[in-house]
């Protein structure tokens, strides 16, 4: 009786170990931090080369296309801080001028680089549902 | 009107405060009228709720722009059916749809079970109206659907979000919140249960029937839900980790655990502490999904918003549901005292007991991610969030591993299985995943999870062919009918069993289709009128721009030619549309065209109207279309097991020997007799047709050879195009109509297949009726046993102080010492 829940006890540790190991180590490569724009670019030091939801606002004007590509440079701002992004891909379609966006990507030498399908559009819906442009991703 | 309805749910909370009140007063009191007097209580809350439904759907209708909620989710221009499904578009009204849901379905249980199981009912019926009763309270103090504007009424309304104006939208909200309310009834068998200390298996019966019921409307709305994401939202894919979709998901993983574990309890009286818990758990994840989706807790494609003083009310609700279930359990314990060990590992008790960890594992994963924002920003004062990578590092092994089991648990003997009969067991199934791995990777297959995949899948499928090839081969020799027919036997004889194969046969070719994931192609880029670009199998040529509007909208149709083997294979017509009063959020309208190996996924997703070029973003999704019909499969197996006993019993006894194989025969050989090839034919030469009619039908139907593509028969080369136009120019000539045309193919092929457009529209969207019908049943039953109750005697609703002279012990008695006295 006394080896049998042993057995079980070690079976659980060791189960429960593994899993809370994996799922911290997994959980540190698979996070990524949610910052507005002036929280990053306020110190941008330590935000470089991070996984990063960056939330602004595109400023008027500044969305421009390379002809005949999907390569798009533009910069967003929030509280008067401003930082440039690159980005190659679909954008969504509320995706303009003034548009609340939130960018997945990462601060590189250059600018936020975003990574691919990572601009979501916030729409200024009159309803209810928080719309992302690309839902799901 | 809108005074009626909020009237109306004042008296659904009065009278369900009763129900319970006479319910539990009842039971304590060994009172049958009280009890009988709280149940008509309970099922007047079911008619309540059907008239203030109805009260809703007509100023939905009627567009009473005077009620807040119909202004907002609804206008005139929107067509009827989206009129009526604005009822659970918004959150008041979905909370609404639901208790309407939950009376109904809980009119039904009571309905059902009242005599089987007599000594539960008051309890049951005290539990189901106390959650009636919290979410009509929160209507009634806080979201009320009826509510109306103080200032002069808008003229028009804001109208449903055009997201939403689509079919699978309006059919998966209500299928899912019917899963989520059928959870309720095995909960309330539970809490009575455990309350009444009747804790034998009687109560499971009940509880496994409703669980089913729940578990496969859940099924069917999370499929929807995917169906909805895959052909409205435009990324391609059909599953998101998106909060809400994970909502959905957290009670199916406990439920698909209770359904497994509760075999072991039948069979081995095991697991008894487990059991109550899963049920009271699956419970739970249903209020709390419905808590994550409409208090803004978590952000999401549609979470309704932000509401701090629901989530307040919410919460208070879950934590009086942890305390009080919990504690019933923990008073119970003695009662539920495991009457078995488990004697092996090698045990097909063991096996669900492993399904049951990871099951509940996997819930507690898709909880604990979902919630992963909400709880570092807590913790942390950081928000943190986690994508969809992260999830499927996760759920992709644990998948597999379900699988696996899927495959193995049947196979195990309960109890203890020896060595031989494990080797002659798994020594097929293991046989065909070996072959189906080697073939894969000899074919140059190098994504891992995929491969593993299909051999598993290989693995499975193998294990349940061997149960029912043995299975049908003992029937053979001891009924002396034939293979086939002894394999629709074998559902008579242990019915349970065999559907759930069934069950397990679509969830193998779900994840089939999961599989083909790890194939998917995708480019994204602009492309000027002619040119051109290669995706996979196909070749997509962009030909030209079109701009077009009608009454709601404005539409923007890119023209695509798609070619394979540089044949022409179709044209798709992906669009952006511009509704009216929502210029700035077009919606996407996917074209896609399906096959069974692959479907060409194409979304316009931007243009530039000077110089006609597009945007497109597109995608190659193998084996989508395997997880609808494993869907299906499913679908198919549970109701083969939900049937009546009874019914099933006697279908069986009235099938002659040897039928169902000649059906079967029958059903495999027509369809192949009339796929008839599609050959290229060159030297085809069209007639010309003879009559206006006849030209008119050439375009009307389709080349049913099954590889042109479904082109019409007038355009199409092959030699059946050909045999049919013969056919329809000999039928026009005889004086045929077109009518009889359309019948002549739809019989011959068995459905609308053959006809370019379906014949009526409106019959394909009879699922929207669905929760109507199930509704008015409801309420149909209700009315009928009023009128019983009237016709018996004359009031029902007495109250609390029921006479006691009326029970008839007392009177017998009486009348006994009454006749000793004389």
């Amino acid at each position: 009786m006394k080896t049998k829940a042993l057995k079980i006890v070690a079976t659980v540790v060791i189960l429960l170990g593994a899993l809370g190991g994996l799922m911290y180590t997994s959980l540190a490569e698979g996070t990524e931090y949610y910052k507005h724009v002036e929280e990053v670019m306020a110190d941008p030091g330590p935000w470089h080369g991070k996984n990063l939801q960056l939330h602004g606002f595109v400023v008027d004007k500044s969305i421009l296309r390379k002809p005949d590509s999907l390569d798009y440079r533009f910069q967003i701002q929030n509280k008067g801080l401003v930082v440039h992004a690159s980005y190659t891909g679909v954008v969504p379609d509320t995706f303009k001028g003034g548009s609340e966006v939130v960018l997945k990507g990462r601060l590189g030498p250059h600018g936020f680089e975003v990574a691919p399908n990572g601009v979501m559009a916030k729409c200024p819906s009159k309803y209810e549902a928080k719309t992302p442009g690309i839902p799901g991703t | 009107m809108p005074a009626l309805g909020t009237f109306i749910l004042l008296a659904a909370f009065v009278v369900a405060s009763y129900a319970i009140a006479a319910c539990v007063a009842g039971a304590r009191r060994r009172s049958t009228r009280l009890v009988e007097s709280g149940v008509s209580a309970f099922y007047a809350v079911t008619a309540l709720m059907t008239v203030a439904s109805g009260v809703l759907v007509h100023a939905f209708v009627t567009d009473n722009y005077a009620i807040k909620y119909v202004q907002r989710y609804s206008d005139t221009a929107q067509p009827l059916a989206y009129k009526i499904a604005s009822y659970w578009g918004g959150l008041d009204g979905s909370i609404m749809f639901w208790v309407f849901l939950l009376s109904a379905f809980g009119a039904v249980a009571v309905q059902v079970n009242r005599v089987r199981h007599r000594e539960l009912i008051p309890y049951v019926v005290a539990v189901i109206a106390a959650v009636e009763v919290f979410f009509i309270f929160l209507m009634v103090i806080h979201k009320n659907p009826f509510s109306t504007f103080l200032t002069p009424a808008p003229a028009d309304g804001a109208g449903l979000n055009p997201l939403l104006q689509n079919f699978y939208m309006a059919i998966h909200p209500p299928s899912l919140y019917i899963g989520f309310v059928a959870m309720t009834i095995p909960f309330a068998f539970g809490i009575a249960a455990l309350i009444t200390g009747h804790l034998d298996d009687a109560w499971l019966r009940a509880v496994r029937r409703w669980t089913m019921t729940g578990w496969l409307f859940l099924s069917f709305g999370l499929t929807l839900g995917m169906l909805w994401a895959y052909e409205e939202l435009g990324w391609g894919g059909y599953w998101g980790w998106d909060p809400v979709e994970n909502a959905g998901l957290l009670p199916w993983f406990t439920a698909t655990a209770f359904l497994h574990s509760v075999m072991v309890q039948e069979r081995r009286g095991m697991l008894r502490v487990w059991n109550v818990t899963l049920v009271i758990v699956t419970f739970f994840l249903t209020i709390f999904g419905t808590f994550m989706t409409r208090s803004g807790v978590v952000q999401s494609v549609h979470a309704f918003g932000e509401d701090r003083e629901l989530a307040l009310l919410f919460t208070i609700f879950m934590v009086v549901i942890l305390v009080f279930s919990f504690g019933l359990v923990i008073y119970r314990l003695p009662l539920l005292k495991s009457r078995n060990e488990l004697d092996s590992w090698a045990s097909r008790e063991a096996a669900f007991l492993a399904n049951n960890w990871i099951l509940l594992f996997s819930a507690f994963f898709v909880l604990f991610a979902t919630m992963f924002p909400t709880l570092s920003e807590a913790v942390k004062g950081e928000r943190l969030t986690v994508g969809p990578p992260f999830f499927n590092k996760w759920m992709l092994p644990i998948g597999l591993i379900l699988l696996t089991l899927t495959g193995v648990g049947p196979l195990l003997a309960w109890r203890r299985s020896t060595l031989g009969n494990i080797v002659q067991q798994f020594f097929w199934p293991v046989v065909a995943g070996v072959v189906t791995a080697v073939a894969l990777y000899s074919f140059g297959v190098r994504v891992w999870s995929s491969g593993i995949c299909f051999a598993l899948c290989a693995f499975a499928a193998g294990t349940i062919i061997q149960e029912f090839v043995r299975g049908a081969d003992v029937r053979r020799s001891t009924t002396g009918t034939d293979l086939f027919t002894g394999m629709v036997g074998l559902f008579g004889r242990s019915r349970r069993r065999y559907a759930g194969y069934i069950v397990h046969l679509g969830i193998i070719t779900m994840f089939l289709g999961f599989a083909g994931e790890g194939f998917k192609k995708e480019e994204q880029l602009p492309m000027k009128v002619g040119q051109q670009t290669t995706v996979g199998p196909f070749t997509v040529r962009h030909d030209a721009l079109r701009v077009t509007a009608d009454a709601q909208k404005q539409m923007v149709t890119g023209h695509v030619s798609v070619f394979e083997d540089g044949k022409l294979l179709t044209t798709m017509e992906p669009a952006k549309w511009y509704f009216a009063k929502r210029e700035d959020e077009p919606t996407t309208e996917v074209a896609i065209r399906r096959a069974p190996a692959e479907d060409l996924y194409i979304v316009l997703s931007g243009f530039t109207v000077d110089d006609q070029s597009a945007v497109y973003a597109i995608t190659v999704n193998p084996l989508v279309n395997w997880i609808w019909l494993g869907f299906g499969l499913m679908a198919i197996g549970s109701l083969i097991s939900l049937l009546p006993e009874s019914m099933f019993a006697v279908a069986m006894s009235k099938v002659p020997a040897g039928a169902a194989t000649t059906a079967l025969l029958l059903s495999l050989l027509l369809p192949a007799a009339l796929q008839a090839q599609h050959v290229e034919n060159p030297q085809t030469i069209f007639k010309a047709p003879r009559t206006q009619l006849e030209k008119e039908l050439q375009s009307e139907i389709i080349c049913m050879c099954g590889t042109c593509g479904r082109k019409r028969i007038g355009e199409c080369t092959c030699g059946l195009a050909a045999q049919m136009r013969a056919e329809v120019g000999q039928m026009v000539s005889q004086g045929k109509s077109r009518e009889q045309v359309y019948e002549f193919y739809m019989a011959k092929y068995g459905s609308q297949e053959p006809l370019a457009s379906p014949i009526d529209k409106g019959f394909n969207r009879l699922a929207w009726l669905v929760p109507y019908i199930i509704g008015g049943t409801g309420a149909l039953i209700v009315g009928l046993m009023a009128l019983r109750w009237t016709r018996r005697e004359g009031a029902d609703a007495t109250g609390p102080a029921a006479p006691v002279d009326d029970d008839p012990a007392r009177r017998q008695r009486l009348d006994d010492e009454l006749r000793d006295l004389d």
